[in-house]
């Protein structure tokens, strides 16, 4: 365990001193992000184009569209509710206001009894508070983009308060119901953190080929070999050294994503922690599987860049499958970091599914077994 | 053998491995007497590093025995791993780190160890204990891989060609390093291919080519049993064929090494008079001339048909 310790230490050291490496592990993903973030998020627009859906047809309904297209935050954009939910997945409207059936017929009937009440504190009649509000209108915004969601839900809620008390002077006829859509539109910073943060991921493990390889070469590993120490040892202080190095490139990665993009880490930190274990357990065995195979650093960097490249843009990374060319569609589907692309952004940002979670994680356990397995059978020490 | 395996800190028997078609060792026996410092010579691909490598337990042997400290290292290569130093031919291991660092990581592997100072003044390291290893020059590096075969106080110490890449100062100081190792009672393996370094240090000496041990014994005994006659040599001159030297009385061989012309004798008085009166004839006076005793070198050259240092 000393030694184990002490191993780990040195691994630690040499890899802060590695000017070189810090960069690539650390400042590149943080390039991408800002590079990526900034060409798609496209700078703070100050109005926000919201879907108007009416499902009413009524004078009523028209009044309070006229109510919301006074607000010079908001810019309505007439549509049905499924195609408003497409365009605010692909980012074209950064929310939804749904208009039920039945909504003029409740605020006429409510207005009626509002007046006809003579003001006792509304017992009864449909709008008093014991009910709940008369009729309520959906909202849809996008919970992992902090700024639109949270401007678009307080503008929401002020029209709607001040309608109530125009519509009965005092009770609240009119209520409203969030809804979350998670919006999965290129402009989104929420989908790209967890993407990128699985890329970083990926390279971290593959990338680690190479070091192992040219130690071999230089016959390091030989020459630890020749000491006491348990080989176990020696893999386990590079794995915890890889480890280490995954979980400083979430905090960052994900931390940027929060400070500059307004990103809500929604699920459970542990869970987060977990999958990014997880996830890199699963490289570092694929860069171990890569290591058994190399005979030396060139050939080790030739195949991880060959594997890393291609699927870095066929796993849903930088854009969802769902666009992708369907001959891509089945190589999309075996690749691993599909999957933990796929994990994260559920986790991270509540992101819609590729698979179910327990089937993302268990297709990245299987990989890990699997490559492990190879490592064992056919990696060489010298 | 008769030895008392207390005696002997290495014992080999039929020693083979092959790998493929080649032959890397084909029944190599040796011992190595504890406190004793053995040289291991022999050309490129003459099997040295094989052997040493099975020794060393990082290597399974196809046939043969081999007692290491006692022990079968090919059965238990992990009891010798403790007591055993092992110097390679590495690059620097961790790059990043420093001299000091790296002698405490190596320190930290074993149960028993030297001190990081004891090392750092033996190798004179000292002034670069704080350099990170990346920038060491070639004999520095090549001096820490020694320090790092030191590091728990080892019985038995393989050294692989040690002195490769330092100056003669740094290695004159590594022979004393070595012989003051001996006499502490550690027992060395040494290859290399310097002669004068196994003239100077090994006890005895083996010379292998093909897998094979040509000649094993002390540096005195291999000369003596090869040549009895001396070489006088000079350098060589333009206007005299090998053919005609080699006739030139009491000479058995003629031969050109490095610009030299060494005729072996077994009467040198004879031989260079008669020289001298053939140079007169031509009118020149053969420059640097000179009588030795044969060296490790020429045993070396007449059993492997090469020079070492190839």
């Amino acid at each position: 365990m000393q030694a184990l310790l002490r191993l780990t230490i040195a691994n630690v050291r040499s890899f802060v001193r590695d000017r070189n490496a810090l960069f690539w592990t650390f400042a590149f993903p943080v390039i991408f992000i800002l590079l990526f973030g900034a060409i798609f998020s496209g700078g703070g627009s100050t109005t926000y184009r919201v879907g108007w859906v009416d499902q009413d047809g009524t004078a009523g309904s028209a009044q309070l569209r006229q109510a919301f297209a006074s607000v010079p935050l908001l810019r309505l954009q007439d549509d049905s509710l499924s195609a408003a939910r497409a365009a605010m997945q692909k980012g074209d409207v950064q929310g939804i206001v749904v208009v039920p059936r039945g909504y003029g017929a409740a605020v006429a009937g409510s207005a009626g009894a509002g007046y006809a009440g003579t003001g006792s504190a509304g017992a009864t009649g449909p709008a008093t508070g014991a009910t709940g509000p008369a009729v309520r209108l959906e909202l849809y915004t996008d919970p992992s983009q902090q700024t639109s969601s949270t401007t678009i839900r307080q503008v929401v809620a002020q029209v709607v308060a001040s309608l109530n008390v125009a519509l009965t002077g005092r009770t609240a006829i009119l209520g409203v119901t969030d809804r979350a859509l998670q919006t999965q539109d290129l402009t989104s910073a929420a989908f790209l953190v967890p993407g990128i943060l699985g890329m970083a991921l990926m390279q971290l493990g593959l990338f680690g080929a190479v070091p192992l390889v040219a130690q071999r070469e230089k016959l390091i590993l030989k020459r630890l070999g020749a000491t006491p120490l348990p080989r176990w040892t020696l893999v386990g202080s590079n794995v915890v050294l890889r480890l280490l190095i995954g979980i400083g490139q979430a905090v960052l990665i994900m931390g940027i994503g929060v400070a500059a993009f307004g990103v809500t880490v929604l699920g459970s930190l542990w869970l987060m922690a977990g999958i990014v274990v997880l996830g890199a357990l699963t490289f570092i065995s694929i860069g171990y599987g890569i290591a058994s195979f190399a005979r030396t650093e060139e050939a080790a960097n030739g195949i991880v860049q060959v594997i890393q490249f291609p699927m870095m843009f066929l796993s849903g990374v930088f854009f969802p499958l769902e666009i992708m060319p369907s001959v891509l569609r089945p190589v999309a589907a075996v690749l691993p970091l599909t999957y933990l692309g796929d994990a994260l952004r559920q986790v991270m940002v509540g992101g819609s599914a590729y698979a179910p979670l327990p089937l993302d994680l268990g297709i990245l356990a299987a990989w890990f077994v699997v490559c492990l397995g190879i490592s064992a059978r056919f990696f060489r020490w010298e | 053998m008769t030895i008392a395996p207390s005696a002997s800190v290495i014992e080999v028997a039929g020693l083979r491995k092959h790998y493929g078609e080649v032959r890397a060792v084909d029944g190599v026996s040796f011992e190595v007497r504890r406190g004793e410092i053995f040289g291991l010579l022999g050309p490129n691909g003459a099997g040295k590093t094989t052997t040493v490598e099975i020794l060393e337990g990082l290597r399974t042997p196809d046939a043969g025995t081999v007692r290491v400290l006692g022990i079968d290292a090919t059965r238990h290569p992990d009891r010798i791993k403790e007591r055993i130093g092992i110097q390679l031919q590495t690059a620097a291991l961790y790059p990043f780190l420093t001299v000091s660092e790296v002698l405490d990581l190596f320190r930290s592997f074993y149960a028993r160890s030297r001190s990081t100072a004891w090392l750092l003044e033996a190798l004179d390291l000292g002034e670069r204990r704080h350099a990170q290893t990346r920038h060491l020059s070639g004999g520095q590096r090549q001096r820490l891989s020694v320090a790092l075969a030191l590091v728990n106080e080892p019985e038995l110490v393989f050294l692989d060609e040690p002195t490769t890449g330092m100056d003669p100062q740094a290695r004159r100081s590594l022979w004393d390093l070595v012989l003051r190792l001996r006499e502490q009672g550690t027992s060395v393996l040494l290859t290399t291919h310097y002669m004068e370094e196994a003239e100077q240090l090994c006890d005895r000496v083996a010379v292998m080519d093909h897998g094979h041990v040509l000649e094993l014994g002390t540096v005195e005994e291999l000369v003596t049993r090869r040549f009895h006659e001396r070489a006088v040599h000079f350098d060589t001159l333009p206007g005299l064929d090998m053919a005609e030297l080699g006739a030139l009385p009491k000479v058995k061989r003629a031969v050109i090494e490095d610009g030299e012309t060494v005729l072996y004798t077994s009467d040198v008085a004879a031989t260079i008079a008669a020289l001298l009166a053939r140079t007169e004839v031509l009118g020149r006076d053969p420059t640097n001339l000179g009588i030795r005793r044969a060296t490790l070198e020429d045993v070396f050259l007449d059993l492997t048909g090469h020079a070492l240092r190839e």
